[in-house]
């Protein structure tokens, strides 16, 4: 009787904790409501799966959120969101998606790759876009790859820290001619900012040290904090994260040594961080929601882009890099005139940037 | 090339990183030595966290913060004693779920209280290094001496000095007075203990607790004092991390320590050795794997066999 009236206890203690572990981790629950009615007109029902960073990342998931968001008031469609906890969430929530009659379905980072690969070539009618995922070839004519030229955005990033560590308008710049990079995994949308962020710092600077430190996560903010005082310490006075909230850590690494700038990665961070204008000097940014919500737009016209990988570097409008904000009036126009010439020549097709170090 | 690689930085970004993972292993180790597997310190460690930032940023006092994210801990922790001590359920999975449970619950609690999954603010007034010396200016050998000692030994935040303090206080009380020879009869033999008068479950729940305790201390130093704000997952795996060092520290709260160290230090090697990739010309990934091969050869290479307490993860029942 006792040992019946525990094993009942366990299972209520048990099932309890599941309740609540599915509450949190209940999809599409986001601020604004994932799926709002959409009003009559609408056709279309649009979706995404986030990678494991899921919304909140302040970064590519947001964006491509905010781009559904705007395709949602702007054409009628509906939006829903599925967040991935684990790399094994991908294809189950792709599969419920797809089976639920949402397409476009957006599957966001380049780890989904193989998971959207194989459920759109299993699933011929339903519609996929992949941010960060360059489809290899035969591509499925009910999917598109859309990547960017982090490399123009992290070019730019670099002309300003390769200028800027020469310069002397911060009491924090000091005479190591040193900058850093911190990135999140070694993939390749975070080693085109890499590469561009060097080959801009060099194109300005020749003789500029550029220290590159990988994290090997993209959540682990102490571990971002580390690389930051590393660089510091090796003499960095600007610093660079391409590395998601591991990057958090290497913001607070600037902003409490009072040793060094940071620049900021994929949306403008000054919006995001938590009183950053005195640390911040720009960010280099990615327009995934503008890339998103073009193709919800074909989609709604009918024209889905099917069949391709699309890339969206400056020429685009696909990649730039944010106001300066509070350092704007401390910025010297040899920094910003030098920006706005590398934009014109990159866009002309004058200079090319290099997508790998290599 | 070798100049300038063995920096004061590179020894004090060791002590640092070894904090929560020593913290969280002397737990582990008070926790298995009383007979309860504790797999449930990466979720403590989140818990924690979380709590930490959350009552900061209500209170705007970090004190309590600290406090909250110990008061979290020993929360998470009571559920695991209730599941694996009094209703004698399997401590392994007791504790996979209380990991699943801190990682969800975070999330959600986030939503609830901030309307945003992801990272929540910044704390206003992030935990400061105790002391704040000044560095020794000129390169005689008493400012290069002062120049190592400062930053070595007076450079870290309250709760890094508090995890060597744990270290040996836990050492004293193990091996040095009665509450530790009892702790250890638990985990070694309960039924004698039993016998004998010892109260072995209530020496489960208090050891439990402890390391509730002490985990939720690793989470606040994570959040209040490295970085100054939770993300989610921000533990990152160190709670299992920090079950291998008591191990390797052979169910030690020292040896906890010193293994943490080890594995601080190892991954504070790798970083500073990332930097000279330019002339080691080696794939990043090779650098990020060390810390773990180090610890692969450590344990298989130089310990010989490990063996831990009789009864751990063997739920008591008296007759």
């Amino acid at each position: 009787m006792k040992k019946s009236l525990r094993s009942v206890l366990a299972l209520v203690i048990v099932i309890s904790m599941m309740a609540l572990v599915l509450a949190g981790c209940t999809p599409a629950s986001t601020p604004t409501g994932s799926t709002t009615t959409p009003p009559p007109a609408a056709k279309l029902k649009t979706a995404m799966v986030t990678d494991v960073g899921g919304l909140g990342d302040k970064s590519f998931n947001d964006l491509s959120w905010a781009g559904l968001q705007k395709a949602q008031t702007d054409l009628g469609v509906s939006a829903k969101v599925l967040e991935s906890k684990q790399l094994a969430d991908y294809e189950s929530n792709l599969t419920q998606l797809a089976s639920a009659g949402y397409s476009p379905i957006f599957a966001v980072g380049f780890l989904m790759q193989d998971a959207v690969t194989k459920i759109a070539t299993s699933t011929p009618n339903t519609n996929f876009g992949g941010i960060d995922i360059f489809f290899a070839d035969p591509i499925p004519k009910n999917a598109v790859g859309l990547n960017f030229k982090e490399q123009e955005a992290g070019y730019l990033a670099g002309i300003v820290a390769g200028l800027a560590t020469k310069g002397n308008f911060d009491a924090r710049l000091n005479a190591a001619n040193t900058i850093g990079f911190v990135g999140g995994i070694a993939i390749p949308p975070v080693q085109r900012y890499e590469a561009g962020f060097v080959a801009g710092a060099k194109s300005v600077n020749p003789s500029v040290k550029v220290i590159s430190l990988y994290a090997g996560a993209f959540d682990d903010q102490a571990k971002g904090k580390e690389l930051g005082l590393s660089l510091i310490s090796q003499g960095a006075d600007i610093v660079f994260a391409a590395a998601g909230q591991t990057g958090i850590g290497t913001f607070n690494a600037c902003q409490s040594s009072k040793k060094a700038l940071f620049i900021g990665v994929d949306t403008d961070q000054y919006m995001t961080l938590t009183n950053p204008g005195d640390t911040i000097l720009t960010s280099a940014v990615k327009k995934i929601d503008t890339a998103v919500f073009s193709v919800v737009k074909d989609a709604v016209d009918g024209k889905f882009p099917g069949g391709q990988n699309k890339t969206f570097g400056l020429a685009e409008d696909g990649v730039g890099l944010s106001p300066y904000h509070d350092f704007d009036a401390k910025v010297p126009a040899a920094i910003k005139d030098a920006v706005t010439k590398a934009m014109a020549d990159i866009k002309s097709g004058a200079v090319t940037v290099p997508s790998s170090l290599k | 090339m070798l100049n300038g690689f063995f920096t004061p930085d590179l020894f004090a970004s060791a002590i640092r990183m070894a904090t929560p993972l020593a913290l969280a292993a002397i737990g582990g180790t008070i926790c298995e030595r009383s007979g309860v597997v504790n797999i449930a310190l990466e979720g403590i460690m989140l818990i924690g966290a979380f709590f930490g930032v959350v009552v900061t940023l209500a209170t705007g006092q970090v004190w309590l913060g600290v406090l909250a994210a110990v008061l979290a801990g020993v929360a998470l922790s009571g559920i695991h004693a209730f599941a694996s001590v009094t209703l004698r359920m399997d401590q392994i999975v007791s504790g996979t779920a209380l990991n699943i449970l801190a990682l969800g619950l975070t999330g959600f609690l986030m939503e609830v209280l901030y309307g945003h999954p992801g990272a929540t603010d910044s704390i206003p007034h992030q935990i400061l290094p105790v002391f704040n010396f000044p560095a020794a200016s000129g390169t005689g050998f008493f400012a290069t001496l002062w120049n190592w000692i400062n930053p070595l030994l007076f450079g870290y935040t309250p709760i890094v000095y508090l995890a060597i303090i744990a270290a040996v206080l836990g050492q004293w009380a193990m091996y040095r007075t009665t509450w530790g020879l009892r702790l250890r009869a638990l985990g070694e033999h309960p039924r004698a203990a039993d016998t004998v008068g010892v109260r072995v479950i209530a020496g489960r729940y208090v050891a439990v607790l402890i390391s509730g305790a002490l985990g939720g201390l690793a989470g606040a130093n994570l959040s209040l004092e490295q970085v100054g704000s939770f993300s989610e997952n921000m533990s990152a795996g160190r709670g299992f991390i920090a079950l291998a060092a008591n191990i390797f520290g052979r169910w030690t709260p020292v040896g906890s320590y010193l293994a943490s160290l080890l594995f601080g230090f190892a991954q504070a090697l790798q970083i500073k050795m990332q930097a000279y990739q330019d002339v080691l010309h080696i794939p990043v990934q090779f650098f990020l794997m060390l810390p773990y091969v180090l610890t692969v050869v450590v344990l298989a290479g130089f310990m010989g066999r490990a063996v831990g307490p009789a009864e751990v993860g063997k739920p008591y029942e008296k007759e």
